[in-house]
C-alpha cells in the first residue's frame, strides 16, 4: 500500500475512533448550546399557550433595560470580589503555614477539606442554623460577649457578607489545597540558595515563591471566579435572593426567570450572556496566567 | 354511590401478600385491600399531608383506593409541578395546590374537569362556603378542583393585655380612645405602637420574609379599598391605596421584632405563641395552636377577630385530578372523599395540621375538635374563633387566580420585600412592580387575561363579596 493511502487510512481510523466521543460532545454540549441560542431569540414562554415566535434580539435588548438584571450583576460582582479578595490571601497564608509544618502534619490539609466535600444543601442548612437569629450558636456567643444579635441573612447590609462568609468557609480549603500543591512544587534548592545568599523570608516569598506559584494561583483564581459566578445553592437555601433582591445574583435571577416564571426565551438570553461573560473572564485570566514575565516564567 | 374498585390491577402471589400485609398494618380488610387501587397524591411536605395519612385506612376500606403521598417541598412546588405536568408526567393522580395556580393549570390543560365524575361520589358542594365554591374551584361554570383547605388572614391578639385595666387607662390617656380590637389600620398601628416594649414584648409581627410578604401588603391594600386591576387591566397597586398600604407595612416594622425580615409562617406563629407579641395578623390556623398547651404559652389569653376592614384569603389548598392521570376515577374518589363534610371536619380544626374550614357546616363552635374528636379549645374560645372566621369571610378578599397569577404574585412579593428591606421606597417599589405586571399582562395577552379577570371578579361578586 502506498504511503499516502496508508496515511489516509490511518486518519480515517482515527476519526472512527474519535467519532463516539465527538457524537457525545455534540449531543451534550453543542446541541444544548445551539438550542439555547435558538430559544434566546424567541418569545418562548412555557406557561402561555401560544406558539413561540422569532423576536430577534428583543430578549437581549430587554435584559439591558431590566433593573433586576443590573442589580443581579452588581450582586454577582460583589460576591466574586469578596470571594477573591478574602479567599486568596487566606488560602495563601494557610498554604504557607502547612508547608512550614512537619510532613506528618499534612494530614491537617485533609481535615481542612471537610467543608469542601460536604453537600451544598448540607452546608446551607448547617449555616441556616448557625445564623439563626434566636437559637443560632453564633448569636448566642455574640450575646454572651455583649455584641448583640445581628440578623445575619435577613439584614439588607449583612445578608451578602454572610453568604460570602459561607463561601469563604466552604471553598478556602480548596484554594489551600491547590496553593499547597503549588508551593510543594517550588524547588527547594532555589530557596536554599537564596537563604545562603542572605535573603530574608519575605524576600524569598516575594521574589521566588510567589513568581513560581503564579500559574497555580492563576488556575485557582479562574476556578474560584467561575464557581462564584455560578453560586446558587446557598442563596436558594438561605436567602432566596432576599431580603428584597440584595442577594439575587445572576445565576439565581436566571433560575427565577427560567424555572419560576418559565420565561424560557428571556432566561436563555440571560444564560447566553453569562456564557459569553464567563468565557471572556476565564480567557482573560488564563492569558494573564500565561503572560511572559508575569507568571509561569519566573 | 359507586364503591366498586374501577381499576383493579392483576395481582400475583407476592403482590397479594404485600397488599394483605399493608392492609393488615392499616387495620383494613385484606381482601378489599388486595383489590385497592393506588392513587398518587402530590402534596406539599409536612403538616398538610397528615389528613391523608389519618384517612389512609378509611380510603382503602371505604373507597378502595390506596393513597400514596408524593411530597414536594413547599418552596418550589409550583416550579416542580409545572415542569412535570408540561412533560405530561403521570407521576401524580391527585394534585394538591393553592388556587392561585388554578388559572394557569386550567388554561394549560393540566387538570381534568370533575363534573363528569360527580356520579361516583357526590362532593356535596351545596355546603361549601360560597366564597370558596364558585370563585375558587370553578372556571367558566366547570368544576376543576375540590377544597382541602380554606385559608384566611385574621387577627390574633392577647386578651390579657387588651383587658388589663391599667393598659386600658394608659391607652386612653395616650390616644384619647378606648383600647379595643382594631377595626381600622390606623387603630392597628396605634395598638402596635402602644404595646411595643422590646425586648420582652413587641407590638406586632408579620410575614416579612420573601415568599408571602405580599399577602400582608394585600391585606392592608384590600382594607384601604384597593383592587388588583381596573377594568382595562391597569395595575391597581400603582395608586394612593397601594402606596399607603405599603407605607403602613414598612412603618409596622418599627413595632416588630428585630429579625422581622426573617419572619415567615412558623416564626410568626412562634412569636405569638411564646407570648412575645401583642397582636398579629396570621392565617386562621394560629388560634388552634394558641389554645394547645403543648404548643403555646398563651392558652386562654388569646382573642381572635377579622382583620381591619377586609380579610385577605391567601393560599388555601384545593385537590384536583391531573389530566395525565392514568387512574382519574379513583383519583377523583380520593379527592371527593377527603372533602366530604364528615371527613373534612376531622382535620380542619386539628392543631397538628394546617387545614382550615371551607364548609358552612364546619362553622359552629361544637365542631372545633381534632381528628380524634376531642375539643381543641374551650367553648368560649371556639365561639370567638368561629365568629372571627365567619366575620372574616364576609369581608373576604380573594387571592388572585387568573392565568399568570403566580408570576403577578411573585413579582409583587419581590417588590414588597424590596420596600421592607429598604432598597426601594414604597412608591418606587409599587411603580416598578406595576411596570412588571404590565409586561406580564402583555405577554399573557391583554384580552385573554382581561376576560379571565373579569369572569373571576364577577364570580365572587355573585356570591356577595364586595369588590
Amino acid at each position: 500500500m502506498p504511503a499516502a493511502a496508508l496515511l489516509a487510512a490511518r486518519r480515517r481510523f482515527a476519526w472512527w475512533l474519535m467519532a463516539p466521543a465527538l457524537a457525545m460532545f455534540a449531543a451534550n454540549a453543542v446541541f444544548p448550546l445551539l438550542y439555547a441560542l435558538d430559544v434566546s431569540v424567541r418569545n418562548y414562554q412555557l406557561l402561555i399557550p401560544v406558539p413561540a415566535r422569532f423576536v430577534g434580539l428583543a430578549n437581549y435588548a430587554q435584559i439591558f433595560s431590566d433593573p433586576l438584571f443590573w442589580s443581579s450583576v452588581k450582586v454577582t460582582l460583589w460576591f466574586i470580589a469578596g470571594v477573591v479578595f478574602l479567599e486568596l490571601p487566606a488560602a495563601l497564608g494557610l498554604a504557607l503555614l502547612f508547608a512550614s509544618l512537619p510532613r506528618r502534619a499534612g494530614v491537617a490539609v485533609t481535615v481542612l477539606l471537610v467543608p469542601t466535600i460536604l453537600a451544598p444543601s448540607v452546608v446551607g442548612f448547617q449555616w441556616a442554623q448557625i445564623y439563626n437569629y434566636q437559637f443560632g450558636p453564633l448569636n448566642y456567643l455574640l450575646g454572651l460577649a455583649g455584641l448583640g444579635h445581628p440578623v445575619w441573612t435577613a439584614s439588607p447590609t449583612l445578608a451578602l457578607p454572610s453568604l460570602i462568609a459561607i463561601d469563604f468557609w466552604e471553598w478556602t480549603p480548596f484554594m489551600v489545597l491547590l496553593l499547597f500543591a503549588g508551593l510543594s512544587a517550588v524547588p527547594r534548592d532555589i530557596i536554599e540558595a537564596a537563604r545562603v545568599d542572605g535573603s530574608s523570608y519575605p524576600q524569598i516569598f516575594r521574589r521566588i515563591m510567589l513568581p513560581l506559584m503564579r500559574p497555580v494561583i492563576g488556575i485557582a483564581l479562574v476556578l474560584r471566579v467561575l464557581m462564584s459566578f455560578k453560586t446558587f445553592d446557598i442563596i436558594y437555601i438561605l436567602t432566596a435572593g432576599g431580603p428584597g433582591a440584595v442577594t439575587e445574583n445572576l445565576a439565581y435571577y436566571t433560575y427565577i426567570q427560567g424555572f419560576r416564571y418559565f420565561n424560557l426565551g428571556y432566561a436563555s438570553a440571560l444564560a447566553v450572556i453569562q456564557l459569553i461573560v464567563v468565557a471572556a473572564l476565564a480567557n482573560a485570566l488564563l492569558r494573564l496566567a500565561r503572560r511572559p514575565g508575569l507568571v509561569g516564567t519566573a | 354511590m359507586n364503591k366498586t374498585v374501577l381499576h383493579a390491577p392483576a395481582i400475583g402471589r407476592r403482590g397479594l401478600m404485600g397488599a394483605g400485609l399493608s392492609a393488615l398494618a392499616l387495620g383494613a380488610d385484606p381482601r378489599r385491600a388486595a383489590a385497592a387501587s393506588r392513587v398518587n397524591i402530590e402534596c406539599d411536605a409536612g403538616q398538610n399531608e397528615l389528613p391523608f395519612r389519618w384517612n389512609a385506612a378509611a380510603l382503602e376500606t371505604k373507597e378502595g383506593v390506596t393513597p400514596n403521598l408524593v411530597s414536594l417541598p413547599f418552596v418550589g412546588q409550583y416550579e416542580k409541578l409545572v415542569t412535570d405536568l408540561t412533560a405530561r408526567s403521570s407521576a401524580y393522580d391527585v394534585l394538591v395546590f393553592p388556587p392561585y395556580f388554578l388559572g394557569d393549570f386550567q388554561a394549560l390543560g393540566f387538570l381534568r374537569e370533575l363534573d363528569p365524575y360527580f356520579s361516583l361520589l357526590d362532593p356535596r358542594l351545596a355546603d361549601y362556603l360560597p366564597v370558596y365554591r364558585d370563585p375558587v374551584i370553578k372556571r367558566a361554570g366547570k368544576t376543576y378542583a375540590l377544597m382541602f383547605d380554606g385559608d384566611l388572614l385574621q387577627l390574633s391578639y392577647r386578651t390579657d393585655l387588651f383587658n388589663d385595666p391599667k393598659e386600658k387607662a394608659a391607652f386612653k390617656q395616650k390616644y384619647g380612645q378606648d383600647l379595643a380590637v382594631p377595626a381600622t389600620w390606623a387603630d392597628f398601628m396605634k395598638v402596635a405602637e402602644f404595646f411595643h416594649r422590646p425586648p420582652h414584648l413587641y407590638g406586632t409581627a408579620f410575614y416579612a420574609a420573601r415568599g408571602f410578604c405580599y399577602a400582608w401588603f394585600v391585606n392592608i391594600f384590600a382594607g384601604l379599598g384597593g383592587h388588583w386591576f381596573d377594568a382595562k387591566m391597569n395595575p391597581g397597586i400603582k395608586s394612593a391605596a397601594g402606596y399607603k398600604a405599603l407605607s403602613l407595612l414598612v412603618e409596622m416594622k418599627k413595632y416588630a421584632p428585630p429579625n422581622i425580615l426573617q419572619i415567615d409562617y412558623p416564626t410568626l406563629n412562634q412569636v405569638f405563641l411564646d407570648g412575645s407579641t401583642a397582636i398579629v395578623v396570621q392565617w386562621d390556623d394560629l388560634p388552634l395552636k394558641c389554645e394547645n398547651p403543648k404548643m403555646s404559652k398563651v392558652v386562654g389569653k388569646s382573642g381572635f377577630a377579622p382583620c381591619p376592614q377586609r380579610s385577605y384569603m391567601p393560599y388555601s389548598r384545593v385537590m384536583a385530578v391531573s389530566a395525565f392521570s392514568k387512574n382519574p376515577k379513583d383519583a377523583y374518589k380520593l379527592a371527593a372523599y377527603m372533602q366530604l363534610p364528615e371527613v373534612g371536619i376531622t382535620y380542619v380544626y386539628d392543631p397538628e395540621c394546617g387545614e382550615d374550614p371551607y364548609r358552612e357546616s364546619y362553622l359552629k363552635p361544637s365542631a372545633v375538635k381534632n381528628h380524634l374528636g376531642q375539643p381543641t379549645m374551650s367553648p368560649a374560645a371556639a365561639a370567638n374563633y368561629v365568629d372571627a372566621i365567619r366575620g372574616g369571610l364576609k369581608a373576604g378578599y380573594p387571592e388572585l387566580s387568573i392565568p399568570g397569577a403566580p408570576r403577578y404574585i411573585d413579582i409583587l412579593d419581590l417588590y414588597v420585600n424590596q420596600a421592607l428591606a429598604g432598597s426601594l421606597s414604597p412608591k418606587a417599589a409599587l411603580d416598578a412592580c406595576a411596570g412588571e405586571w404590565a409586561g406580564i399582562t402583555e405577554a399573557e395577552g391583554p384580552e385573554r387575561v382581561g376576560k379571565a379577570y373579569a369572569d373571576w371578579v364577577a364570580s365572587f361578586r355573585k356570591v356577595g363579596l364586595a369588590y
